[in-house]
């Protein structure tokens, strides 16, 4: 037998057995699926086919959602059904003046009762709760560095951020129940809490991959050490950190969401009334709610990330964010970014990175050198 | 009285590993030193050992009137891969020069002297980068990045100015605008500077000395008039010329280089 057909003796066994253990894994996942669904869990077919009826007429009643609560027009009116949306945005632009005090009156002390009001808390919790977590998040993530703190000291930090997310945000809401109660309060308090283990570890990891490149040069020029962190370090992971906070506040609104389910008011909390009442339309307006506040949340967040993507210039300017978040095309990623082009001298081309593709992991790439075209040794 | 003074310089890394054998030799003030050597040979040892970036194991480095013990301030680093913070623009990239002498505070508020802020944009005029000044460090080319990195070098305001290998990534003609920027610049300001390369056409032709390494040892010590092809052979070869065709190699090489290089280039420096 020559060496080749050795070799590829060598490989076809090498490839039966991988396909054999492929195949045994597959046997076990779909036997723990069996037996964790149907044996452990006691899932029972023929009652959900009972229910089946109630659940179609629940479905049935997203197609004529009940937006009765939506303002406080909508309220004093009785307007039901899609009027209750469409006729206060009409009622809005019809008349502005009384409008405006519509408005106020829906964001303001009839807020817990419409649906505009309830979505402004949901919001507001979430958007409080990462703002009051970010700056121990930062902290905590900097010194959880090994980069930054040597080991095994930074496992002080690492550790009591494992902690932190060891408990989840709907058990953390408990934890301070006596301390203020269960209302939006402590959901922002159980929000902060959870995102100080979450984006804490994110802004860890990512400090743990920036290069050595920039640390040896700031070095060179005589920075001290907390030099060094700012500009060799932070500065290579600035953006990225922001977009994820943005991220950190998009997954933060859902949250508040679930906390409003266990009481904590807002949309979670309408929801969950009108569910107890079995009152299908309204509740499928609450959830239609849920639907476009969070799409609101996320799509502007997106926009504010692509605002921060590599371009030309340290940055676009606030103007043109603004201009792009009134540019549906821009919306729905259908036109190229104004920054791409190319760069001058030297006949090398810029290449922005799309940060949703960029292969490093995060949220906003940086530039690759392999985007100048030059060979590298 | 010289720039800088090696005297005795060795350094092993681990058990046995020799980076540097016994090193000795001055520089002058305002001389272009190009440091060449095969890869592995201690150049970038050497550098490093003259940024105070690693300590030597032996021997004895004075810049100036002063002996080297650890990093030195008046020592700026011009690196092989730029290490900008792309994120910045360049005109942020080169004040970070002023870091050394900047507190903590300002610096991170952007609140550098007025002096340093012209000094950053009179570096980035220097380099020819002065009209993208608040362009963002990662969008900008390979050459413009390491134009930036000498921008930076210079506003650290330095007695000895060091390059490792800093246009080894650039393609020909933006490796000579790089090394063009940088003896004006050197010239402008009377720097001394040591620069280790591999592209031995360009270090003929910005070089005024150069010191060949081979193993951890100086084997060459002269001006471009000296730096013949024997030469080349015994520092990149050991003079083993009649195997596998180094001579013809090293001619190609020259050869090729001198072609690829342009008549005239769109970014000449201004002398």
């Amino acid at each position: 037998m020559s060496q080749v057909d050795e070799k590829l003796s060598e490989l076809s066994r090498r490839r039966r057995i991988h396909q054999g253990l492929k195949l045994l894994l597959g046997v076990v996942v779909v036997l723990v699926f069996w037996l964790g669904f149907f044996e452990y869990l006691h899932f029972d077919f023929e009652a959900m086919t009972k229910q089946l009826p109630t659940w179609l007429e629940f479905l049935g009643a997203f197609t004529n959602p009940n937006f009765v609560d939506f303002s406080t027009w909508s309220i004093e009116n009785g307007v039901t059904g899609w009027s209750g949306l469409v006729g206060t945005i009409g009622y809005a632009i019809t008349h502005p003046e009384a409008g405006y005090d519509m408005l106020s009156a829906t964001f303001g002390g009839q807020r817990q009762s419409t649906l505009l009001g309830l979505a402004g808390t949901t919001v507001i919790i979430g958007l409080c709760g990462t703002i009051l977590g970010f700056p121990f998040a930062l902290i905590f993530g900097i010194l959880g560095s090994e980069r930054v703190v040597p080991f095994p000291f930074n496992f002080i930090f690492r550790g009591t951020m494992s902690l932190i997310r060891s408990v989840p945000a709907l058990v953390w809401i408990f934890i301070y129940v006596p301390l203020v109660g269960i209302n939006p309060v402590g959901a922002v308090l159980a929000i902060g809490t959870d995102t100080i283990g979450i984006l804490g570890r994110l802004f860890t990891d990512e400090l743990e991959e920036i290069d050595d490149g920039p640390i040896e040069a700031i070095r060179s020029t005589g920075g001290n050490r907390t030099q060094i962190v700012s500009f060799g370090m932070l500065s290579q992971v600035s953006t990225a950190f922001i977009a994820w906070t943005l991220y950190s506040l998009e997954i933060n609104v859902r949250v508040a969401v679930s906390l409003g389910i266990v009481g904590a008011g807002g949309l979670g909390r309408y929801i969950a009334i009108k569910r107890s009442l079995f009152d299908f339309g309204v509740m499928a307006a609450g959830i239609m709610m849920i639907v476009i506040v969070v799409l609101t949340v996320e799509l502007t967040s997106t926009r504010i990330r692509a605002w921060l993507r590599p371009g030309q210039h340290e940055s676009p300017g606030l103007l043109d964010l603004l201009r792009g978040l009134g540019d549906p095309g821009k919306w729905l990623g259908m036109r190229p970014s104004p920054d791409v082009g190319p760069a001058d001298g030297d006949g090398d081309e810029k290449t922005a990175v799309d940060p949703d593709e960029s292969a490093g992991g995060g949220l906003v790439g940086s530039d690759s050198d392999d985007a100048d075209g030059e060979p590298r040794s | 009285m010289a720039s800088v003074s090696l005297r005795n310089v060795t350094k092993i890394y681990g058990e046995d590993t020799v980076a540097l054998d016994d090193v000795s030799f001055d520089v002058d003030q305002g001389e272009f030193v190009v440091i060449l050597g095969p890869s592995g040979a201690g150049k970038s040892t050497l550098l490093r050992i003259l940024n105070g970036l690693t300590r030597p194991t032996e021997g004895r480095i004075e810049i100036g009137d002063e002996q080297v013990g650890g990093k030195r301030d008046e020592v700026a680093m011009v690196f092989q891969l730029h290490y900008l913070v792309e994120s910045m623009s360049a005109y942020r990239n080169a004040l970070t020069g002023a870091l050394g002498r900047t507190g903590w505070l300002r610096s991170v508020l952007t609140w550098y002297d007025e002096s340093d802020k012209r000094g950053a944009l009179d570096a980035l005029d220097t380099v020819g980068l002065l009209d993208e000044a608040g362009q963002r460090a990662g969008s900008m080319s390979g050459g413009q990045k390491q134009r930036v990195g000498i921008a930076r070098a210079l506003v650290q305001e330095p007695e000895l100015l060091l390059a490792d290998e800093p246009v080894s990534s650039l393609d020909p003609k933006a490796a000579r605008d790089v090394m063009g920027y940088m003896k004006r610049a050197a010239d402008e300001r009377n720097l001394t500077t040591v620069a280790s390369l591999h592209q031995v056409n360009i270090a003929r032709e910005f070089g005024d000395r150069f010191i060949g390494i081979r193993e951890g040892s100086v084997v060459f010590d002269g001006g471009p008039d000296e730096l013949t092809m024997d030469v080349m052979d015994d520092l990149y070869y050991g003079g083993d010329a009649g195997e596998g065709q180094p001579r013809e190699s090293i001619s190609g090489r020259l050869e090729e280089d001198r072609e690829s290089a342009p008549e005239t280039s769109d970014t000449e420096v201004q002398a």
